[in-house]
């Protein structure tokens, strides 16, 4: 009785174990700060990454018949030109916390996929997504 | 006056001390005298408490800004019916809330269970009374509720635009009562192991108060995915962030607890299982306030700055601590628990169905953790996307899916296939040839298959219906919708599974087909432009611009057709909040059973002299079938909550 157990649960957590290893490779993306970005540039540039920082209060360049914004964010003293296919979301201004979603490109500018604004704290409210 | 709230609940305090106190003893002593005091006691917290929460509301609504919560969240010009969305729009007051709700409920079960196994019943009082007392003291001394504003300012910071939306009124209330009604069915199986009272998992009242939570923490998420839809402006429902993980694993975890309890009226079946699905249930019902107050860090929302984290992991550690410790003094009992006789039969597709969905709730828990653990260990920091979740979250809930199909075809007891199940095992066959079919010849792709899969529950399903319906027509004589109807009266508890199982497949079924085929175009037009989405066309036709108190908008005039005919116009907005000095969208959705028309206008100068205006446009399909399928849901959540006792002992092998 006791083996039927031990082994049914070994398969179900062999399962388990297989999906997640599966899944994990192609998901993950490493999570650095700009500056931490720029410390490690050698070995990050055109991989799959998140860069966290503030957009930078410079300026915000929104072609709408592109559909292309081109911002910049900052942390730590440095910063990183930022190229973005697609609009910009609710909250987006000067000194908001960005989490850009993309590559660095050999050209030096980092081209996000996505972008994810934290809202200020300033509002202090529940936003469940 | 905002502080005789504070000293209401403060006085709450001791009175809880003295119900947990008293409800022991009396549990111990077999005292009748000392178990009334405990129930009194609860009664008077949920007096104080009540009053507390009365004089927040008063607050609220004669808008006196000189209390804190009400400066920071509500303004003159709020709409009243947002002003109790104000309240759990802050961390403390949504924690005030969901305090006030156990109490409520402690306080119903007090008065519910005035005699029947009265020690376990004590026993679930001083549970309750204790973890009324974590929440009222994370609400008094761990935040600042209570607070004034002083000089009271002339008008409130207004309520963030994103949650004046009847979704997020009714999403955060309902996911409250669904996690409070898990610790009322938490207490009450704790407290019948410890007073050692068995069968009390299997009473109606534990059963009633299970089916209550489960369904209404349900139809909380529904209404929180309805709310993303319909008010963010993205297109989508679901993103996998952990602050939508954090409603989702108590649910899924309940769900398998009450799979775990669908016996024959046998004693002490699968007790050991099942205590620790309700012990879990109830750990993630605190671990979704850690993740929402922001213990794990959400790439996306949630509260910021709260304090309450560390105590809400502490309480979880003490509760998986409590819960091992007390099966472990109690594994004389546990150990005489009975176990189905085989898989392969309706007991063993129950037991099964509650395992995958703990290996479900394991994978998402991975995933929404797993980040923050290997940061914790000193590893990199790692992000996981949404695909991770997709991945491996997608094949284990079709495998519940293909669950569902099956349960009906087996009987209980011993491994018998019914004679429905012979025959319908040639329709099974038929759906994995299908599918092979269509994947191999490259007609369609897996969706489609995936598709045929959902439909197998549902024929099964309805199949079993119209053969009870029509047998119970022919014998009594009576016209078949009837039988029917007569039918789901009888067996509600049963029917109202079915009715459940129905609508979570039109849910998958709506997610599956509207994450695959949806269509999302996103383009920059000017005035008399148009643009194709789908078998859509739009014109942009008019950008008006209007103004009142709180914001300044912009509304698109936009006008739809399709195959030439002219289906009406929609009109989204974008309007810039004077309060929050920032942008928010209102969508317009055109909603039909085949598909949703989902229009965004998501950036426009606000320039009369250039009325450029860039819009995300989408055709999600099926989408409407998600909320239809949270209807079923409910539906079937009333009529098992309705059920009778001698529903369940009279039957036999049904």
């Amino acid at each position: 009785m006791k083996k039927k157990y031990v082994i049914g649960g070994a398969v179900v957590l062999a399962a388990v174990i297989y999906l997640l290893y599966l899944s994990f490779g192609s998901s993950v993306s490493y999570y650095v700060t700009v500056s931490e970005f720029y410390d490690r540039s050698a070995e990050l540039t055109d991989t799959n990454i998140r860069v966290a920082g503030k957009i930078a209060d410079m300026p915000v360049n929104w072609d709408a018949g592109e559909l292309e914004l081109e911002f910049t964010i900052t942390e730590g003293g440095k910063n990183m030109p930022v190229v973005y296919k697609g609009t910009q979301p609710a909250g987006f201004k000067p000194d908001s916390n960005l989490l850009v979603e993309g590559k660095y490109g050999t050209d030096r500018v980092f081209h996000a996929t996505q972008l994810i604004l934290k809202c200020p704290s300033k509002y202090e409210s529940i936003e469940l997504e | 006056m905002i502080e005789a709230g504070r000293i209401a609940l403060i006085i709450a305090l001791p009175v809880a001390v003295f119900s947990a106190v008293a409800a022991v003893a009396g549990a111990r002593a077999v005292s009748d005298r000392l178990y009334k005091g405990a129930r009194n006691g609860i009664l008077v917290v949920f007096g104080l408490y009540t009053l507390a929460l009365i004089l927040i509301l008063y607050a609220f609504f004669t808008q006196d800004f000189s209390v804190r919560i009400v400066a920071e969240h509500t303004s003159r010009d709020l709409p009243a019916l947002y002003t109790l969305s104000a309240l759990y729009a802050d961390k403390a007051g949504s924690m005030f809330l969901w305090g006030w709700v156990i109490s409520l409920f402690s306080a119903l079960l007090a008065l519910q269970a005035r005699s029947n196994s009265r020690s376990a019943v004590s026993y679930a009082v001083a549970i309750l009374a204790v973890t009324e007392i974590f929440y009222i003291s994370l609400v008094v001394f761990g935040a600042n509720m209570f607070a004034s504003s002083s000089p009271p300012p002339a008008d409130g910071f207004g309520l963030n635009p994103l949650l004046q939306n009847v979704g997020m009124l009714v999403h955060p209330p309902l996911l409250y009562i669904g996690f409070a009604g898990f610790a009322i069915v938490f207490a009450l199986v704790v407290g019948a192991l410890i007073a050692r009272v068995p069968g009390t998992r299997d009473s109606g009242l534990v059963r009633r108060w299970a089916i209550f939570a489960w369904c209404t923490l349900g139809i909380g998420n529904i209404m929180g995915m309805w709310w993303s839809y319909n008010e963010l402006g993205w297109g989508g429902y679901w993103a996998w962030d952990p602050v939508e993980n954090a409603g989702l694993m108590p649910w899924l975890l309940g769900t398998a607890f009450l799979h775990s309890m669908a016996t024959r009226g046998q004693k002490n079946y699968l007790q050991v299982w099942s205590y620790y699905l309700i012990v879990f249930t109830f750990v993630f019902t605190l671990m979704s306030p850690f993740i929402t107050h922001g213990g794990i860090e959400s790439p996306l929302h949630g509260f910021y700055g709260s304090a309450f984290p560390p105590y809400l992991l502490a309480a979880m550690i003490v509760v998986i601590i409590g819960a091992v410790w007390l099966a472990y003094i109690r594994r004389r009992d546990l150990k005489k628990e009975k176990r189905p006789a085989s898989l392969v039969s309706r007991e063993g597709v129950f037991l099964l169905t509650s395992i995958v969905l703990v290996v479900l709730v394991f994978v998402i828990f991975i995933g929404t953790v797993l980040p923050r653990i290997v940061e914790g260990l000193g590893g990199a920091k790692i992000a996981l996307d949404r695909s991770f979740f997709d991945k491996t979250c997608g094949p284990i809930m079709l495998l519940l899916v293909f669950l569902m199909g099956v349960c009906p075809l087996f009987g209980w007891g011993k491994a018998v296939w019914r004679s429905a199940g012979r025959n319908i095992i040639f329709y099974f066959l038929a759906v994995i040839v299908v599918c092979g079919a269509i994947l191999i010849s490259g007609v369609g792709n897996w969706y489609i298959a995936v598709v045929v899969l959902c439909g197998f529950p549902l024929f099964v399903i309805i199949r079993e219906w119209w053969r009870n319906a029509a047998a119970r027509a022919n014998s009594k004589g009576v016209s078949c919708l009837g039988a029917f109807l007569s039918m789901l009266n009888h067996n509600r508890a049963r029917y109202g599974g079915f009715l459940a199982h129905i609508g979570i497949v039109l849910v998958a079924l709506g997610v599956i087909v509207s994450s695959f085929y949806s269509v999302e175009i996103i383009t920059t037009l000017d005035i008399g432009e148009s643009m194709n989405a789908g078998k859509y066309k739009l014109t942009y036709n008019e950008l008006v611009f209007k103004q009142d108190n709180v914001k300044v908008s912009a509304v698109a005039d936009m006008q739809v057709f399709r195959n030439g005919r002219s289906l009406g116009t929609m009109r989204p907005s974008y309007d810039y909040w004077f309060s929050h000095e920032d942008f928010f969208a209102e969508v317009a959705v055109r909603t039909t059973v085949v598909e949703d028309l989902f229009v965004s206008l998501v950036w426009t100068g606000f320039d009369p002299a250039n009325k450029g205006a860039t819009f995300r446009v989408l055709v999600n399909p099926l989408i409407v079938w998600i909320w239809v399928g949270g209807g079923f849901f409910l539906m079937g959540g009333v009529l098992s909550f309705s059920f009778r006792e001698e529903d369940r002992t009279g039957r036999k092998n049904k």
